[in-house]
């Protein structure tokens, strides 16, 4: 059983790649008919399949494959030649087989699909009458034909009185060996049939496949010359003995002593996991990495440090080399997608009726398999849209003084961390005025928007959704969601489009995306005490600017950027961050980048580039708008990853931007309506100097609240637990003194009213200029008297007369 | 199947079936905690650890319950706040707080509860359904459970982690 099934999917996995490569020799042999070499390769491809899927019961596609090969195998000796119309029949021939490879994939079973009129019509084009016997498959059909039900006939005829051996307690090699064995008799048996067959005279198109006979005879003695297919195809007809094709049509996992294995198949799981063990990897490393400079920074010099950072950067550089290695076993080349496309395109030319051509390099580029995946989509979309929407008839492109022939050139190349693909036609171009007057028509953008509008994004307009250049509505195009699903599923990826286009001359549409989905390059921001990541693949480039450089246009902030003039939004106020700290004058704009698309975005730091691992959010928190994800940073905290797709969208409704804004409100709010209202703390490292000023305020009868040096009484403030009015700063103290203090409060938008009077009992003049440069009102000498001091207080928190 | 071999199945089923019973005795298994003034308990196999509080990640766009994420060993986790959800004024974090992960199927979370009491064995039928106010598949509570000196409100995990927003 075992057995079977990896026969059985073996078969698949060789059948999907040779058809996948079918295709696109079958519409290069049209163009060039005479191509020997190409045309033996399509036989091959045929008889290998008709000789698997014989072996392993699955008569309908014998059947099908069967009278594939006879066409070709006559057109391959100059008896036919192929007419588009006989290719119409064997392309039809080939979906049919792919459609049938289908089913067998899922059910085990090639029971469900009528093959009886193609066959018919492919007998037809090989000169039979047309009428033939199509084997049934009882359906449902139980379960997947075993060895055992193929071998009991073939094994009866031979020696009738031989027990079914138990293939159960074989192992391997024994089964190897019965399977041989069998075959061997099968070959004898078909080499008798055959021979019988000749002597009768009977012409092989018209045999009736018989659902119970084993395989089909072959129609020539070449047919058996098909040596096993190896991805590029071989030599033409390179002999082999018989006695080679059989046993690989029965077990192709099984491969001659000569062919060594040089690829292993792998299941994608395993890889997944592999790459989710190195995002853990790329993870500590970062964490790594910043514990080395803390290190760094505070045993300087030390001897051990050297050897420390050699460690810390050979386990960096091997993760980076792990990290891409794992990431290349996953990487498939994008030829894979590509292949469909010269029969799309030739489907295409015949029902447009355009003469088409369809151009492709750079095939080999390879891209991460769950992008090659995704990216199939748009591409039919995109080139559908050329083929339909770019390339003229032969008949207006010869009027306008163009070769009749269309060219579309599809072709990819890496760019740095990107891949790139290129759609490029020669058609007719975009046109801006038609693609602004249809916008406005169907209500996409206002006239206002329109006349504002540059070039690139009159042609993003494609993109929308609803939106559709085609007068008429074919089947190919024009049904209106096409590009706007091309911008959403390339954006998904964290790709970006760019559109090219001049009008007469041709479009040309660039695609990039990331190598890879898991671990991406990004930069973090920060916005007040908050970090964010960006993917880097949107970052266009950061400018820094000053607040005046920030202007207003309809109550959005916009600036201008070289020559042109971009919109503007702060991150704080997309992600409702709370203005704690005053931003300074400067501020940093992180221009990203979408498709067509410009955003400006504004942040308080730019924190640098960094490798990120991306992980979900889980279900509880899944959907947050313009939040792609999390990663953990190399501190073990957890930053947020922006998504840029929906960033983009909120900043169209956030109006409220920037600088200004809030910073009222703090503590003249409060009404004070009795003296113990007034919150005063004392921060003072000597206990006699606090109960001093203690003394010197209780007669007020302010709350007083105390900290022994400048780390407590920032930890106080923060933690918001008293709304203080004043504070009584000593200069000289431990962990952090009154001038660091000062400066920390001040950066503290809601402290920037509160009064800071400095105690102390420095009384130089340069020790006076750096209190009042931290940020201190006042600054009292020690010695001083009791009444001063509470003067003092009393000046600067308003103190109401009344509670005296 | 030898009759031996089915006879040691047999065995091992009744086995089972025995210490099933001995077990369940219908006893219940809770962890006890404090919100507020009120005493909770959630199951102890909902629990997946119990730990001391530290930094998370506000995430935005999020009622005021839901405190953000955190790093639970290289897992990103959401951390909610019972005082908030459980309509109580927010307070500040002390040496007492705890965070309690807490686990249904797929669905992780931390939830921050003002202190621990203890490990709860409770027997089924000293656990009485929910007062019939705050009945039905909305309400959070399971049951309350019944103890000598004090009442217990035993909550539905699969509630507390249920997204509500």
């Amino acid at each position: 059983m075992d057995e079977f099934q990896e026969i059985l999917q073996d078969f698949l996995v060789e059948s999907f790649e040779l058809v996948e490569k079918l295709d696109e020799d079958l519409v290069e042999l049209e163009s060039n008919p005479e191509d020997l070499e190409l045309l033996n390769g399509i036989f091959r491809v045929a008889h290998t399949i008709k000789g698997a899927s014989s072996f392993l019961n699955f008569d309908i596609l014998t059947h099908l494959t069967h009278h594939m090969e006879d066409v070709l195998n006559k057109a391959r000796h100059g008896e036919l030649v192929l007419t588009p119309d006989i290719m119409d029949v064997v392309l039809e021939s080939i979906d049919l087989m792919k459609e049938l490879l289908n089913i067998i994939r899922d059910t085990s079973s090639d029971a469900g699909v009528d093959v009886a009129a193609c066959v018919a019509r492919l007998d037809k084009v090989s000169g039979g009458t047309g009428e033939v016997a199509t084997p049934t498959v009882e359906a449902p059909a139980p379960q997947a034909p075993e060895p055992e039900q193929v071998e009991p006939e073939v094994a009866q005829a031979e020696t009738p009185a031989q027990e079914e051996p138990d293939y159960d307690n074989m192992d391997p090699d024994e089964i190897e060996a019965e399977i041989e064995r069998l075959l061997q008799q099968r070959q004898e048996e078909d080499k008798a049939k055959r021979a019988a067959k000749m002597a009768a005279g009977e012409s092989v198109p018209e045999v009736p496949v018989v659902a119970d006979e084993t395989p089909a005879p072959e129609p020539e003695p070449q047919a058996e010359v098909a040596p096993p297919p190896p991805p590029p195809p071989p030599p033409p007809a390179a002999p082999a003995t018989p006695k080679q094709e059989a046993p690989k049509a029965a077990a192709p996992a099984k491969r001659s002593p000569a062919t060594v294995e040089q690829t292993i198949r792998v299941d994608v799981k395993r890889l997944d996991h592999l790459m989710n063990l190195i995002g853990e990897l790329v993870l500590a490393k970062n964490r790594l990495i910043k514990i080395n400079d803390d290190v760094e920074e505070r045993y300087e010099g030390e001897e051990f440090l050297e050897e420390l950072n050699q460690v810390v950067s050979i386990v960096s550089l091997v993760t980076t080399d792990l990290q891409i290695a794992v990431m290349k076993t996953r990487m498939l080349p994008i030829g894979k997608v590509f292949n469909k496309f010269p029969r799309m395109i030739r489907d295409l030319s015949r029902e447009l009726n355009k003469d088409i051509e369809l151009v492709i390099s750079g095939e080999e580029t390879e891209l991460d398999k769950s992008i090659v995946e995704e990216i199939g989509d748009p591409l039919v979309h995109i080139i559908r849209n050329s083929c339909d929407h770019g390339v003229e008839t032969p008949a207006v492109r010869t009027a306008n003084g163009k070769d009749a022939k269309g060219t579309i050139d599809l072709k990819a190349y890496n760019e740095g961390n990107q891949i790139v693909i290129q759609i490029d036609d020669d058609g007719k171009g975009l046109d801006v005025n038609m693609l602004k007057s249809k916008s406005l028509e169907k209500g996409i953008i206002t006239e206002k928007e329109a006349d504002n509008m540059s070039d690139k994004e009159a042609f993003g307009l494609i993109f929308k959704p609803g939106f559709s250049t085609a007068a008429s509505v074919t089947s190919v195009s024009g049904r209106g969601v096409g590009m706007d699903v091309v911008k959403t599923n390339i954006e998904k990826l964290n790709g970006m489009i760019d559109i090219e286009s001049t009008l007469g001359v041709g479009t040309s549409m660039k695609l990039k995306i990331p190598l890879t989905l898991a671990i991406i390059q990004a930069l973090l921001v920060g916005v007040q005490e908050e970090y964010y990541a960006i993917p880097l693949a949107s970052v266009l480039e950061t400018v820094r600017i000053s607040t005046d450089e920030i202007y207003t246009v309809e109550g959005k902030s916009v600036m201008r950027l070289r020559d042109e003039v971009l919109s503007l939004v702060h991150i704080g106020d997309i992600f409702e961050v709370e203005r704690i700290l005053d931003s300074s004058e400067h501020a940093y704009v992180v221009v990203l980048g979408l498709g067509t698309s410009k955003l400006g975005l504004i942040v308080d730091t730019l924190v640098g580039q960094e490798e990120i691992v991306i992980k979900s959010l889980g279900d509880y928190l899944k959907g947050i708008e313009g939040i792609a994800g999390a990663t953990i940073r190399g501190d073990g905290g957890v930053t947020l990853i922006v998504d840029v797709v929906a960033l983009m969208q909120m900043a169209k409704s956030v109006k409220t931007t920037a600088s200004i804004e809030s910073s009222t409100g703090g503590s003249a709010l409060n009404e004070k309506t009795k003296a113990s209202d007034y919150t005063i703390m004392i921060v003072d490292d000597s206990k006699t100097d606090r109960t001093i000023m203690k003394k010197a305020l209780d007669a007020m009868g302010m709350t007083l609240v105390e900290a022994s040096d400048g780390q407590e009484a920032l930890n106080i403030l923060k933690s918001g637990d008293y709304n203080f009015d004043a504070m009584l700063i000593d200069i000289e103290m431990p962990r952090m003194d009154g001038y660091t203090l000062a400066g920390e409060i001040k950066k503290y938008n809601k402290y920037k009213n509160l009064p800071l009077i400095a105690v102390t009992s420095r009384t130089g003049k340069s020790d006076r200029m750096r209190g009042v440069e931290s940020g201190m009102v006042e600054y009292i000498t020690k010695p001083y008297s009791a009444d001063y001091l509470a003067s003092v207080v009393q000046r600067n928190v308003n103190f109401k007369s009344e509670f005296l | 199947m030898s009759d031996k071999l089915k006879q040691i199945i047999d065995k091992q089923g009744a086995q089972q079936a025995d210490t099933g019973l001995d077990q369940s005795d219908d006893i219940v298994q809770l962890v006890g905690f404090i919100i507020g003034e009120e005493e909770y308990a959630v199951p102890i196999l909902a629990i997946q650890e119990i730990i001391k509080p530290f930094s998370w990640t506000r995430v935005p766009q999020v009622p005021p319950y839901v405190l953000g994420v955190f790093n639970l060993r290289g897992a990103v986790i959401p951390l909610i706040d019972l005082r908030t959800k459980f309509g109580l004024q927010p307070k500040k974090q002390s040496d007492e707080t705890r965070f309690i992960v807490m686990r249904h199927g797929d669905d992780v979370a931390g939830f921050v509860i003002d202190r621990l009491t203890m490990a709860i064995r409770i027997k089924k039928e000293n656990i009485g359904a929910a007062p019939d106010t705050m009945n039905g598949d909305d309400s959070m509570i399971d049951g309350v459970g019944q103890q000598a000196d004090k009442i217990i409100t035993i909550l539905k995990v699969n509630k507390l982690l249920e997204r509500d927003f």
